[in-house]
């Protein structure tokens, strides 16, 4: 198409046509007939959106006409094309999320990014404090670690939050731990608060809105690590009271992957003085600098393919079609609540959370090892786990949590009461093996993963030289067994975001 | 699902316009700015297919255990390419901005360090120096002014120069701090605007004599520069685009930082899950994962390279669009009745760029409204657009050659840019009057 001849910028409806065919056909049911509107290989049992989501084939193939539009004219399209359908997806998640303005909303590439971001423009100081969980995320739990690795003098303040428990208990220890940080705190130092809204592992929705209230009564920053919330929760930004929100629109709103937000409110947008990597339209703070500067440099800061930011608006089309917000997190929360039931009475184990106060759309169950076995923290079980579901062509989180083995599953709406059997089954099996392996001090070698190329059809040729087990197969090597149990594994394999 | 490899089956087509077969522009569109965003080719975006329904056929077992091998030899093959001595002294980032932001913001700033910069660092490595700047401690920017018309051996000497009068600002600054400050300089190999070749190895070689380190933003470097060899040139740090001159998907670029600089940074940008305090120490594994991101354009680099070894290879790529470079910029030059801004130096700075004064009298003004005039008339209403920049007095076009290009397309844009000059002349006046709006000095920079 030849978008060349106005400066009139051209609205992704008229480059997109793959996303034509919703208007000619009516959405099937949720479950298992929306499998085909999906790309999993064949037989592939996917119990975990919440760590990489999914991509609708409609929005992959809009993703193509928008890469190809992209490439007919670069110029035309870094300078002026991307910008017009950027501030319209902008807009497009503002009003879904609830914020007061379209300018208290930036795309950022994940939440890592954005969490990174905003804690790193904090101007760090001797005396001040940043509280975190010890269930933080990884990659934030480490960004604040090297935060105070790099400043003499502040302070580090974890609170321990250990499942099960409950809401108001959660409440009561963080009034008591705010209290605490905030008597012993220097007088005029900061004190940054980082909340998760869904804690990643376990699978965990935080009564954060009251625990936001807690901190802003005594003048804490609160920075709110959203990154499950978009697409699985109803969210109201504007009056929520925090200082920072962000989310990753490519887990539950099915966006391309390396799309998330970073909701700011202009008193919040103060602190912000550059992005990271720092922008072109870059201004030192001081009377010059313009109000919105901020907002401005994040639109351009070192040349990426905004296809993943742009693919908001198709993938906004795609949850409309198949059902719609409400109707989507009404399937998954259900699913999730009957799906956690029967899995935990597959293994006879437990739910995490029988009266469902932290379930949305994932669920945590308990993994069917013996007591004894369970007290032994050992991260080759995590490695094992990892390899033996995907051998058999599923996958669902695992991890380990105050002294027990969990699996953590995630309620989609390809997803049906029977693929939470399936699981349990084979999680039945699988530890068994494990446990025997343990025993015996074997942990086989042939513990391999599918091989890729199996997915393709026609082998691979004259792209990257493949290895003799064509790329994947041995488990990823155990580390040493004496692990400091931290909320997280850091063996590569057993990411979970 | 096609095996696309089997294109390479057949004989590329040849360089010039039928070149334009293996790529997707607008027909109409004459592509002469390669080198801001570089061109995606169509055998590499199919070559690349495979990898992200292997992304889609399994998230997990893709991000989890396939993407991280997969790029693991990605790193491997790209490390030899550019000569680096280990495999562990590669990484992938998105993009040189962020490969040269992870550097600078790893050092520990303190009181009386100096960051050098020069007026032709890209405009975003600049405002960065300045963010540093700006916070607590405020190291000092220093600038190393580098104007057109020079030569290769002018600037060495000045170089040497300005590299000795930091050092005699380190030694006063170390007298009152009773410490020795550092010294970090930032070097282009390729400047971007102009689009000129620095002698950087010999201004590496300096700063080391000087104990000055240098980080190098070789953004236009690979794919345009032959024959690297980082390990022999040994500059302290040193990041380039994959994507704009390799043809990478965009979002690939490499950080290369020798074992022993390691240390110094700290962490990635987002910090990683395997951070741990004395950084560097797993420095690979740290930028191994830094969050969800699409992964794809990493792994592309290699397709990249098979479809440059399919055209020919590294030096019969960069002969054509050198030759090409030099042919068109001076026909250009001769529409123009201007000149190439190191013809009087044997076109030493020039690759695959070459940078062409814009017929205008030396009194035109600097404002950001010609830049952006020249964008309406070119690139919107006549479809063929090169850089501009302003430069020591003058404006000036930078062409990009490429395997598509013909020295016919110089030709083409010669009378765009005539008749475009006039049209600006007139509205916006010869500069004597005060017919521009805006402030004279804000004048954007390009990629």
């Amino acid at each position: 198409m030849s978008n060349t001849q106005s400066i009139a910028p051209v609205p992704i409806d008229q480059i997109v046509k793959a996303t034509n065919i919703l208007q000619q056909s009516s959405a099937p049911k949720f479950g298992h007939e929306l499998l085909p509107y999906f790309s999993f290989k064949q037989g592939f049992l996917n119990l975990n959106n919440g760590s990489y989501g999914a991509l609708p084939k409609v929005v992959t193939e809009a993703c193509n006409e928008l890469m190809a539009w992209q490439e007919e004219n670069t110029d035309f399209y870094y300078r002026i094309g991307f910008i017009p359908p950027l501030i319209g997806v902008r807009e497009q998640l503002a009003q879904l999320v609830g914020a007061s303005d379209v300018d208290e909303l930036v795309m950022v590439p994940n939440a890592s990014t954005g969490l990174g971001v905003v804690l790193r423009n904090f101007l760090w100081q001797c005396g001040d404090t940043i509280i975190r969980c010890n269930t933080t995320y990884a990659t934030v739990y480490k960004t604040i670690q090297y935060i105070h690795d790099v400043t003499p003098g502040l302070e580090i303040s974890e609170f321990q939050l250990l499942f099960p428990t409950t809401r108001q208990a959660i409440l009561d220890g963080w009034q008591k731990h705010i209290t605490n940080v905030k008597a012993n705190a220097p007088q005029g130092q900061k004190i940054v608060a980082v909340i998760d809204s869904v804690v990643a592992n376990p699978a965990a929705a935080m009564p954060w809105k009251e625990m936001v209230k807690i901190c802003k009564d005594v003048g804490i920053w609160t920075i709110i690590d959203g990154a499950h919330s978009v697409g699985q929760e109803d969210l109201h930004l504007a009056d929520c009271g925090a200082d920072f929100f962000v989310s990753n629109c490519h887990k539950w709103l099915n966006t391309k992957r390396g799309a998330a937000f970073l909701w700011m409110p202009k008193e919040s947008q103060k602190i912000m003085l550059t992005t990271i990597p720092t922008s072109a339209s870059y201004v030192t703070p001081g009377p010059d600098r313009p109000e919105t500067n901020i907002v401005s440099q994040f639109q351009y800061n070192g040349t990426i393919d905004y296809t993943t930011y742009l693919s908001v608006h198709v993938a906004l089309q795609w949850r409309e079609w198949v059902g719609g917000e409400a109707a989507i997190h009404q399937y998954c929360n259900n699913l999730a609540k009957k799906g956690g039931a029967l899995l935990a009475q597959t293994m006879s184990t437990k739910v995490m959370d029988p009266n469902g106060e932290f379930t949305m759309a994932m669920v945590n169950v308990t993994l069917p090892f013996p007591s004894d076995f369970q007290a032994q923290y050992d991260a080759s079980v995590g490695t094992a786990l990892s390899n033996k579901l995907l051998a058999r062509n599923m996958y669902a989180v695992t991890y380990y949590h105050n002294s027990l083995w969990w699996t953590r599953v995630s309620a989609q709406i390809w997803n049906e009461l029977s693929d939470f059997e399936i699981l349990g089954n084979a999680l039945v099996t699988i530890c068994s093996e494990i446990v025997s392996e343990h025993k015996s001090a074997n942990v086989p070698q042939n513990c391999k993963a599918v091989s890729f190329s199996s997915y393709l059809e026609q082998p691979l040729k004259g792209a990257v030289a493949l290895d003799s087990n064509n790329g994947i197969g041995a488990p990823r090597p155990v580390t040493s067994t004496k692990v400091t149990l931290v909320g997280y594994h850091t063996q590569l394999a057993s990411i979970r975001p | 699902m096609a095996n696309v490899v089997s294109q390479y089956e057949s004989k590329p087509p040849p360089f010039g316009h039928e070149m334009r077969k293996c790529f997707s522009f607008d027909p109409e569109y004459i592509n002469m700015n390669h080198g801001s965003y570089g061109s995606l080719p169509s055998p590499v975006a199919e070559a690349i297919k495979p990898y992200y329904a292997l992304a889609e056929a399994n998230p997990d077992l893709f991000h989890r255990f396939t993407s991280i091998d997969l790029i693991r030899d990605v790193r491997k093959r790209m490390a030899k390419f550019i000569g680096a001595a280990h495999t562990e002294e590669v990484v992938f980032v998105p993009n040189a901005s962020h490969g040269l932001n992870t550097i600078l913001r790893s050092f520990i700033w303190e009181e009386g360090d100096i960051i050098s910069s020069c007026n032709t660092t890209y405009n975003s490595i600049s405002r960065t120096a300045e963010y540093i700047s700006d916070i607590p401690p405020h190291p000092e920017v220093v600038q190393f002014t580098l104007l057109f018309p020079t030569s290769h051996s002018e600037i060495i000497q000045n170089w040497r120069a300005y590299v000795r009068s930091l050092n005699e600002m380190r030694d006063q600054s170390a007298q009152k701090l009773g410490r020795r400050p550092k010294i970090v300089a930032i070097i282009d190999s390729i400047i971007s605007v102009p689009g000129a070749l620095l002698p950087w190895k010999e201004m590496v070689k300096i700063c080391k004599e000087e104990d000055v380190w240098s980080v190098v933003d070789g953004a236009h470097s690979i794919g345009q520069e032959l024959d690297l060899n980082l390990a022999e040139a040994n500059p302290d740090f040193w990041v380039t685009n994959c994507h704009k001159w390799m043809y990478a998907k965009r979002g690939c670029a490499l950080l290369y930082v020798p074992k022993r600089n390691q240390h110094i940074i700290k962490a990635s940008f987002p910090t990683s899950h395997a951070y741990k305090k004395g950084g560097g120490s797993n420095f690979v594994e740290q930028f191994e994962w830094n969050g969800t991101i699409d992964f794809v354009p990493y792994i592309s680099a290699s397709c990249a390279l098979d479809f440059r070894a399919w055209l020919g290879g590294e030096h019969v790529i960069n002969d054509y669009c050198h030759r090409i470079a030099l042919e068109g910029g001076k026909r250009l030059a001769q529409i123009l009745g201007t000149e190439i801004i190191d013809q009087d130096q044997d076109f030493q700075f020039t690759l695959s760029m070459v940078n062409v004064a814009v017929p205008f009298p030396p009194t035109m003004s600097s404002a950001f409204e010609i830049d952006m005039a020249f964008r309406r008339k070119l690139l919107i209403k006549r479809k063929i657009y090169p850089a501009f920049f302003y430069h020591n007095g003058k404006w000036w076009i930078r062409c990009s050659a490429q395997i598509w290009s013909q020295v016919e397309d110089f030709e083409v844009l010669g009378q765009a840019i005539l008749e475009a000059s006039k049209e600006i002349l007139e509205e916006f006046g010869d500069g004597t009057e005060k017919k521009t709006m805006g402030i004279e000095d804000k004048v954007e920079k390009v990629n």
